[in-house]
C-alpha cells in the first residue's frame, strides 16, 4: 500500500515556520535578545523562551521528515473535514457577532420606535435587555451547530437550542450578581 | 507543628471548614457537599458518551469561583468539588461500556470487550458491580500511594534539586509528555513546542510584550482559560461533530436484555477477582505516576496482562477474555482507575500535570490562588504553621471522603445512570460548547476571550485532524512560565553562567534523559515503522 505523505508535509511546515519564527518573528518583535547585559548584570533576554519553544517545533519537524515520514498511522485529512471544520467556526463567528451586536440592534431600533435615547450600556444589567444577545446569538449558536450535523433545520431543533439557552442564562445569571453574560461585559 | 499535627489540621479544614448546614447539631461543611454533589456529577458525566470529567470541570470552575471567591477558604471546596468529578467520571465511563457498548469515556473501551457480552448474557447488573468493585479498589491503591509519595518525593527535590537542577526537571518533563504521549513522538514534541510558543507571547519582563505584533489584543498574553479549554474542550466538540456528521446514525432504539440469574457479587467471585485488581491497580499506578501516560494505556495494559493470567488459570467452563468474562472488566477497571491518584503526584510534589483533570486542579488553584502546586507544599515548618500543606492534606482528605463516597454510594448512584445515553449527543455537544464560551466569558468578560478561545478551538481541530495530541500543548502552555522563570533565576544564581544546565551532575543526568527519551521514542517509531 502506498504510504501518506502526510507526516513529510506537516514536517517540513513545521520546519519552515520554526525557522521562520526563530529568524523572522522573535529578532523583528522582541526587545531583547537571548541573553542581555544591563548595568554589567547578565540576565536573559525575552528571545530565549520563544527561541526554545520555535526549537521545540523544529526538533519535532525534523523528526517528522527524518523518522516518521514513513509511518504506518498518519492521518488522512478530507477536504471534507476541513470544510465541516470551516462550517463549524464559521457558524459560531457568526453566532457570537449576533450575541456582541443584538442587545446594542435592539435598542437602537427601540429607540428609533419610540424617539427615546436609551443606551444598552446602562441597560446591560437590566432584563430583559441583558439576556437579548446571549438569547439570540445562543439560540442561533446551537441551532446552526444541530442542523450542519443532521443535514436539516427544524423548528423542534430551535426550540430545543432556545429553551438550552434560557437554562444556562439562568444558571449562571439568576443566582450570581458579579456574573456577566456575554456580551454584557464589553458593550 | 510535626507530621501529625498538619495532617489533623488537613482532615479539619475539611470537616470543620466553613459550615452548610447542620444535621441533629452536626455541622456539615460545604467542601462535604461539593465532594459529594462533584462525584455524583463525575458519575453523570461519565456515563453520558461525548462528555467527559474535563468537560464538567470546565464548566463548573468559573461558577463555583463565582460561588467561593477568590480566597483561600475556596479552595478545599472547590478543589474537593473537581477532585469528586475526576473520581465519579472514571467509574461513570464505564456504565454506557457495559449497557450499550459504548465507551462513556476513552479509557473504557476495553470495558466494552467484556462488558457488553456480559449484558448479552443477562449479566448487566453483576458486571456493573465487577466495574465497581474493580474501579473503587484501584482508585484507593492509587490514592494511598499517592499520599505516601508525594510528600516524600516533593522532599526530595527540595532537598537536593536547586533552580538549575529545577529547570532541567521542567525540560525533562516536557521532553517525556511530549515524546509519549498519542502514538507519535515527533508530534507530541511538536505540539509541545506550540504549546510553549503561545505562552510566551505577549508576555515577558521587557517593557514591550514580546512577539505581541504592536496588538494591543496580543500584549496581555493568551489568559490560560481560553487556551486549556479551547484546545482541550472546543477541539474536542468540533472534532466528535464532525464524526458525528460522518457516521449513518443508526435509526431504532438499542436492543434490550434482560437480567438472568443472580446478579450480586459473591465473596468467591470477589476472591476469584481480587489477582486481576491486584495486578491492574499496581500497573495503573505506576503508569499513572509518569506524567502524560493517560488511563488508555494502563487500561490496555491491564486488559492485556490479566488476559495472560486468565488463559492460563481458568477453568473449562469460564469464558475467556473478550466473551463476557468479569475478570476482564475487573482488569480493566481497576488499571484505568488507579491512574487517576497516581496521576496527582507529579502535581502536588513537582508541579507538573500529567492529565486534564490535573490540568484543572491547577488551573483552579491558579484563579483561587494561595495554593501553588510544586515541592513547596511540602515545607513542614515547625514554628509557623504552612497553609499551603495544611490545604495538600485537606486535598488528601478530601480524595479519602471521595472513596468512602464510592464504596458506600457509587455502586447504586452509577447502576441508575444508563439512562444518560439516551441524551442525543449532537445536542449535547453545541451545548456543552455554549456553555464552555460562556464559562470563559463569565471569567474574562471580554469578547476577545471568546475569539481567543474559538481560535485554539480550530488549533485543537485541527491538532486532532492530523492525529496531533492536544495535551502536550496543553501542560507546555501551563509549565511554559515557570520554565522561563527556574531558568532566569538559575541563570542568576549560577552568576550568568550561560552552561548552567550542565552545572552539575543531576541536572546533566536530567539533560542527557530529555535528549535520550526523545531520540529512544524515534528511533521505536521508526523501527515500527
Amino acid at each position: 500500500m502506498r504510504h501518506s505523505n502526510g507526516n513529510l508535509i506537516l514536517g517540513g511546515v513545521t520546519l519552515a515556520f520554526a525557522i521562520l519564527v526563530i529568524f523572522v518573528w522573535i529578532p523583528l518583535d522582541t526587545q531583547t535578545g537571548l541573553i542581555e547585559k544591563v548595568r554589567r548584570q547578565v540576565t536573559i533576554g525575552d528571545a530565549l523562551a520563544p527561541t526554545i519553544a520555535a526549537s521545540f517545533l523544529a526538533i519535532g519537524g525534523l523528526m517528522l521528515v527524518l523518522f516518521e515520514r514513513n509511518a504506518d498511522d498518519q492521518p488522512r485529512v478530507s477536504s471534507q473535514d476541513v470544510l465541516f471544520g470551516l462550517a463549524l467556526v464559521a457558524s459560531v463567528i457568526l453566532s457570537v457577532l449576533v450575541m456582541r451586536y443584538s442587545g446594542p440592534a435592539t435598542i437602537s431600533i427601540w429607540n428609533l420606535l419610540s424617539g427615546g435615547e436609551a443606551e444598552y450600556r446602562l441597560l446591560r444589567d437590566t432584563a430583559p435587555w441583558k439576556y437579548i444577545g446571549f438569547l439570540l446569538g445562543g439560540t442561533m449558536m446551537i441551532t446552526l451547530l444541530v442542523s450542519l450535523v443532521e443535514g436539516r433545520v427544524r423548528a423542534r431543533t430551535l426550540l430545543i437550542a432556545f429553551v438550552s439557552v434560557s437554562v444556562m442564562a439562568a444558571i449562571y445569571d439568576l443566582p450570581f450578581d458579579d456574573l456577566l453574560l456575554p456580551p454584557n461585559g464589553d458593550v | 507543628m510535626g507530621t501529625l499535627d498538619y495532617i489533623w489540621l488537613g482532615i479539619l479544614a475539611v470537616f470543620q471548614g466553613p459550615e452548610l448546614f447542620s444535621i441533629f447539631g452536626l455541622p456539615v461543611s460545604v467542601t462535604l457537599v461539593m465532594i459529594l454533589i462533584g462525584f455524583l456529577t463525575g458519575i453523570a458525566v461519565g456515563a453520558t458518551p461525548g462528555l467527559a470529567g474535563p468537560i464538567a470541570m470546565a464548566i463548573a470552575l468559573p461558577i463555583l469561583i463565582s460561588i467561593f471567591g477568590y480566597t483561600p477558604d475556596a479552595l478545599l471546596p472547590v478543589m474537593g468539588f473537581l477532585i469528586g468529578v475526576m473520581k465519579g467520571a472514571t467509574i461513570g465511563g464505564a456504565v454506557p461500556a457495559i449497557l450499550f457498548n459504548t465507551p462513556g469515556t476513552p479509557d473504557a473501551y476495553m470495558t466494552t470487550l467484556d462488558g457488553y457480552p456480559m449484558t448479552q448474557k443477562g449479566q448487566a447488573r453483576k458486571a456493573l458491580r465487577v466495574a465497581h468493585f474493580s474501579s473503587a479498589s484501584g482508585d484507593t491503591f492509587s490514592d494511598i500511594v499517592l499520599i505516601i509519595c508525594a510528600p516524600f518525593l516533593a522532599l526530595l527535590v527540595e532537598a537536593y534539586l536547586d533552580f538549575p537542577e529545577k529547570t532541567a526537571l521542567l525540560i525533562l518533563s516536557l521532553s517525556f509528555i511530549g515524546a509519549v504521549i498519542g502514538g507519535s513522538p515527533a508530534k507530541g514534541v511538536l505540539s509541545t513546542g506550540l504549546g510553549l510558543l503561545a505562552v510566551y507571547i505577549g508576555t515577558g519582563e521587557d517593557f514591550y510584550p514580546r512577539m505581541s505584533m504592536g496588538s494591543d489584543h496580543l500584549s496581555q498574553g493568551f489568559p490560560i482559560a481560553t487556551s486549556v479549554l479551547g484546545v482541550l474542550i472546543i477541539g474536542a466538540v468540533f472534532k466528535e461533530m464532525t464524526d458525528l456528521w460522518h457516521q449513518q446514525r443508526k435509526s431504532g432504539t438499542p436492543p434490550q436484555f434482560t437480567d438472568e440469574g443472580n446478579q450480586r457479587l459473591t465473596r468467591a467471585e470477589i476472591c476469584r477477582l481480587l489477582p486481576f485488581v491486584g495486578r491492574s491497580a499496581l500497573i495503573g499506578t505506576a503508569i499513572g505516576a509518569l506524567p502524560g501516560i493517560g488511563s488508555t494505556l494502563a487500561a490496555t495494559l491491564g486488559y492485556t496482562v490479566g488476559r495472560a493470567r486468565h488463559a492460563r488459570t481458568k477453568s473449562a467452563n469460564v469464558p475467556d477474555f473478550g466473551e463476557g468474562a468479569s475478570e476482564g472488566i475487573a482488569a480493566t477497571e481497576a488499571a484505568n482507575s488507579s491512574v487517576s491518584g497516581a496521576n496527582l503526584i507529579p502535581v502536588l510534589s513537582l508541579g507538573i500535570p500529567g492529565n486534564a483533570a490535573a490540568v484543572f486542579l491547577i488551573l483552579a488553584a491558579e484563579s483561587i490562588g494561595g495554593f501553588n502546586p510544586g515541592p513547596s507544599v511540602f515545607r513542614f515548618t515547625q514554628d509557623v504553621v504552612n497553609p499551603e500543606l495544611v490545604i495538600a492534606f485537606g486535598l488528601f482528605t478530601a480524595m479519602f471522603i471521595a472513596n468512602a463516597l464510592n464504596w458506600t454510594i457509587g455502586g447504586l448512584f452509577m447502576r441508575s445512570m444508563g439512562v444518560m445515553v439516551r441524551i442525543p449527543k449532537h445536542i449535547l455537544l453545541p451545548t456543552v460548547l455554549l456553555l464552555t464560551l460562556t464559562a470563559i466569558y463569565v471569567q474574562e468578560t471580554r469578547i476577545e476571550a471568546i475569539w481567543f478561545a474559538l481560535g485554539f478551538g480550530a488549533l485543537g481541530y485541527v491538532m486532532r485532524l492530523l492525529a496531533i495530541s492536544p495535551l502536550p500543548f496543553v501542560i507546555a502552555f501551563i509549565l511554559g512560565g515557570k520554565l522561563e522563570e527556574s531558568a532566569r533565576q538559575a541563570f542568576a544564581a549560577t552568576g550568568g553562567d550561560a552552561w548552567f544546565l550542565f552545572s552539575s551532575p543531576i541536572s546533566i543526568g536530567f539533560i542527557a534523559a530529555s535528549i535520550g527519551i526523545i531520540l529512544f521514542s524515534a528511533g521505536k517509531k521508526k523501527h515500527a515503522a
